[in-house]
């Protein structure tokens, strides 16, 4: 622990620590370009440079390649230094373009900040100044390498954090070039933290460009709401239209960066179809006459039939507040049909997920610092993006990787690969809960049992389940092997990938409650006659849609509350316009049970680039906003309860009332979120797993989640709309001899939920005997629901 | 001696007074005779048009930034050339103070500041102006200056081919 002394004020660092960092203990802003963080210092800008006056080094230094030592005097602000700063400034802007006032860097650009504070106004050097010809980097990045300064920030980030490869460094001396070999959209999943780590305005978010000014966005901080991981973001919307999401920093969860699915996902916000007014009977109504007309029709529906016949659904995408002010209505309404999740075996997967051991829970942070992980059925890219970046952290630090999944996964790092069926996922199981053992029966188990030594070997070991692939009774043997795999001062930690944002805050509320499958058999038998779904999409997330669609057509009434134009929004009685994430404020929990908060961005309104009409807004003075009719789902519950909608009590209430959500009222949406306080009851009973059995000529249907088009709220993202694939089916190459199929031709599938014309792909690193398809929303493969019990299914030439 | 200086100070208004009945007047007869202000009088605003004849504004939003009173909005759009423009710009004049700050903070010498004085109106969506009646013919002040011809990002001309740039890099090459 070294101590040493900054601008005559001492700070005590650990060991290594660089005085850059130590600085900024002191609240001491050296000035950068190329050092970031996340990673690592080069030493490539020379702008840190501060002065040593006494210790090990003297003279001027790069702080951010000097080690912090006992015994050092540093001057960070001394004449010479400045003076330093102030010519390598000037050096930079030699070649730097004067295109502020067309960058969309300008305003948050590093070397705008420094170029001002160092006093450099005039360029003394009158030769030519260097250009390059752009690339087109795809639909995400822009790139003006005219305004390169030569960090190497980017190149750091694609390939050596994000394992990129197709963008690099190309070139000499002062020509280098910062792109790929030629144009063509950059590959990686994870491209659009360039935009985030670019300190100029080389690398630019597409999505964005020539939208706003950063200054004036409206900015507040938020979390991701694409997948069950809850990173930190920053939206930023200006004229009611939310523009863009920038990673926020939180050490416990994404770090500094996120994927391009929760980047570029938020255009759901300003889709045109955006259901935005409350309608009875698909008639457009105001809130009043909706609010009334709901309540006496269930009024009715109560008294002709009793308060059992109104059934309740939430989802993974509600908030904590909704969902607790949903159960709090149920008990209200007399009603204990209450469901938080329309996906029955996801619902019991995330039950039994929500019981773990919180000292055994593992944060992305955990993950980065793992030693061993073992995945097993999990698809980290395509169910929860920064798992694997985080994966590739751990990998880079010498971590092991092993996967077994039936999938061909791909992962942005060297892993060990068993491609495993997923019916033999009991038996790995058993083999590893059973450690230091040597009778198995099977193969399988003889896997399972080696990993589960190695996990015992490792020095933090984790787990990471799939709750699809393994089912209810899979994430609670895998939660088995952990606990058998786990030693008193090393415990075995695990991480499940769940179905949604809130998908743990569902399952803490619903404790013992029924699944959906009980209200379902409810409504098909005529007991329930009402259904209220709170950004619930039923008919879409039920498994088996023909039945859900029998189900929902038999009810007497259907509200639904919701902010997207979903199937069953096309199907309600009663529709109520609900605000997104970025317009709300509220609550989500994570997959390791992370309490985080997010706060307002904007209020909600039909953006002013949608309602300008000709070539200017409107000209009329009006105090009605066009479109801003959305409430807040918890809002809404409060008035139908004859609450205030006062966030603050609500917050303290849950509190009081279930004291798993201690600290729930301090929590601040810019801090590092907080783990719930004591686990879930493990759900009492769990339904069966009822496998089909497949025959000699057919396959085993798997659906699995896509990193784009599967998730509800992204797929309906016009820029990553133009990224789903064409729906295909993937098979083994056997099974492609085996039914005598090419390659990319059309293939016949026929599934439980109908015949599919597909193009076939036929992919070597999977299991023989399955054949697997994509979650695609909006298109044919629409009704097939990943999550469910292996299905049969044909496959045939056209 | 107090006495001497109040009667001087009673005495000596009425003699300007007196003066001035017998000299020309200073007002003329707004509006059938008019003023000519200074040229550098802050009045009316402009968009001035470059030498190239195409619009300077590049809704960089400097201007909105620097307005004290706020009324100044754009929208920002790119054309297919990479040119940037602004989709709609409104000034709303019945909030306007004439400062001139964005007329200083413009890069582009789009906004400036005109002798035009007439503004009054009974009608109050008059003095809100968009880029049509903003928008002039000619380059007003700096007849020379074009911002895209010195910017460095090759919108006006190819990359490397306006003054003071070198031709793009060969990023093949390595060659000295």
């Amino acid at each position: 622990m070294p101590t040493l002394i900054i601008d005559n004020q001492t700070v005590t660092v650990p060991e290594g620590t660089n005085v850059l960092e130590a600085a900024k203990r002191l609240g001491i802003e050296i000035p950068h370009f190329c050092y970031h963080e996340a990673l690592g210092s080069v030493g490539a800008c020379r702008l840190c440079a501060v002065e040593f006056r006494e210790g090990p080094v003297k003279g001027i230094q790069m702080s951010c390649m000097t080690p912090a030592k006992d015994g050092m005097v540093v001057d960070t602000g001394s004449a010479e230094v400045l003076a330093y700063r102030a010519q390598v400034i000037e050096w930079l802007m030699t070649n730097h373009p004067h295109d502020c006032p067309v960058c969309d860097e300008g305003g948050e650009c590093q070397l705008q900040d420094m170029t001002v504070a160092g006093g450099h106004g005039i360029r003394r050097y009158t030769g030519p100044k260097r250009t390059y010809q752009n690339q087109n980097l795809g639909p995400f990045i822009v790139h003006e390498m005219n305004r390169c300064i030569q960090c190497y920030r980017c190149v750091r980030t694609y390939q050596d954090y994000c394992g990129g490869t197709d963008f690099g460094v190309l070139g000499s001396r002062q020509r280098l070039y910062f792109g790929r070999f030629s144009d063509g959209p950059l590959e990686s999943p994870f491209a659009g933290n360039l935009v985030d780590v670019c300190p100029t305005g080389v690398l630019t978010d597409k999505t964005y460009r020539f939208k706003s000014r950063v200054w004036d966005l409206q900015e507040a901080p938020s979390i991701c709401p694409h997948c069950s991981l809850g990173c930190a973001v920053t939206p930023g919307a200006r004229y009611r239209q939310l523009q863009r999401r920038r990673a926020r920093l939180n050490n416990q969860t994404n770090g500094h960066f996120i994927c391009d699915r929760g980047r570029f996902g938020y255009g759901y916000a300003n889709h045109p179809d955006r259901p935005r007014y409350p309608l009875v009977g698909h008639r457009r109504v105001t809130w009043q006459e909706a609010l009334a007309a709901m309540q006496s029709k269930l009024q009715e529906l109560g008294e002709l039939f009793g308060s059992g016949s109104i059934g309740l659904l939430t989802s993974s995408r509600a908030t904590l507040e909704t969902q607790f002010l949903t159960k709090r209505w149920a008990a209200a309404l007399g009603s204990d049909q209450l469901c938080f999740e329309a996906h029955p075996r996801r619902d019991f997967a995330s039950r039994v997920a929500a019981s773990q051991q919180l000292d055994r829970s593992a944060s992305l942070e955990d993950v980065r610092n793992c030693d061993l992980a073992v995945l097993i059925g999990a698809d980290p890219l395509s169910e929860a993006p920064m798992l694997a970046l985080a994966l590739r952290q751990a990998a880079r630090r010498g971590a092991r990787i092993v996967i077994v999944d039936p999938r061909p996964v791909v992962l942005p790092v060297a892993f060990e690969r068993h491609a495993v069926s997923v019916d033999k996922f009991s038996q790995l199981l058993r083999g590893l809960g059973r450690p230091q053992q040597g009778d198995f029966s099977s193969s399988m188990e003889e896997l399972g049992g080696s990993l589960a030594n190695a996990l015992l070997a490792a020095q933090r070991p984790l787990l990471i389940g799939g709750t699809d692939l393994l089912g209810p009774q899979g994430t609670q043997a895998l939660q088995h092997a952990a606990k058998a795999c786990s030693q008193p001062e090393k415990p075995c930690r695990t991480m499940f990938m769940l179905t949604g944002p809130n998908s743990f805050g569902g399952a803490l509320l619903s404790a013992n409650g029924p699944g959906f499958d009980s209200l379902m058999e409810g409504m098909e038998q005529g007991r329930i006659k009402a259904l209220l779904c709170f950004e619930a999409d039923p008919l879409a997330d039920y498994p088996d849609r023909k039945r859900s669609r029998a189900a929902l057509a038999r009810l007497d009434m259907l509200a639904v509350f919701d902010c997207a134009a979903t199937a069953t929004v096309q199907e309600s009685d009663f529709f109520f316009p609900t605000t997104t994430v970025e317009e709300s404020v509220g609550t989500l929990i994570n997959n390791e049970g992370r309490m985080q908060t997010f706060e307002q961005v904007f209020s909600a309104g039909t953006p002013l680039a949608e309602s300008a009409s000709g070539s200017h807004p409107p000209r009329f003075f009006t105090r009605d906003i066009p479109g801003s009719e959305p409430q807040s789902a918890w809002g809404i519950l409060s008035a139908l309860m004859g609450r205030s909608a006062d966030l603050d009590a609500l917050r303290r209430e849950i509190e009081k009332n279930d004291h798993r959500f201690a600290g729930l009222s301090q929590l601040k949406a810019n801090g590092e979120g907080r783990r719930i306080a004591i686990p879930s009851q493990h759900p009492e009973s769990l339904p069966l797993n009822i496998a089909s059995s497949i025959g000699s000529d057919q396959l085993q249907l798997l659906v699995t989640e896509t990193l784009y088009g599967s998730e509800l709220l992204s797929s309906l993202s016009p820029c990553l709309q133009e990224l789903i694939p064409a729906p295909f089916v993937t098979v083994h190459p056997q099974d492609a001899t085996r039914f005598k199929l090419e390659e990319g031709k059309k293939v016949l599938l026929g599934t439980p939920m109908g015949d599919l014309t597909l193009t076939l792909r036929i992919e070597g690193d999977m299991v023989p005997g399955v054949a697997i398809v994509p979650r695609l929303r909006g298109t044919v493969l629409e009704p097939l629901v990943p999550g469910t019990e292996s299905l049969p299914c044909r496959i045939e030439k056209v | 001696m107090s006495l001497w200086r109040d009667i001087r100070g009673t005495i000596l208004p009425f003699w300007v007074t007196l003066r001035y009945l017998f000299r020309r007047p200073v007002t003329v007869c707004y509006p059938e005779r008019k003023q000519i202000p200074a040229p550098r009088y802050r009045g009316r605003l402009i968009l001035t048009r470059d030498p190239d004849g195409e619009e300077r504004c590049v809704a960089c939003h400097l201007c909105s930034a620097a307005c004290p009173v706020d009324c100044i909005s754009m929208q920002a759009a790119e054309r297919e050339d990479g040119r940037r423009y602004a989709a709609w710009f409104r000034i709303n004049f019945s909030r306007c103070i004439f400062c001139g700050l964005c007329t200083e903070a413009c890069p582009t010498l789009a906004l400036q500041m005109t002798a035009e004085y007439e503004l009054a109106t009974r009608e109050l969506l008059q003095v809100v102006c968009e880029k049509e009646e903003l928008l002039i013919d000619g380059c007003g002040k700096n007849d020379q200056y074009n911002f895209y011809r010195l910017a460095g990002i090759g919108v006006a001309a190819p990359r490397g081919s306006n003054p003071g740039e070198s031709p793009p890099v060969d990023i093949r090459s390595n060659l000295p």
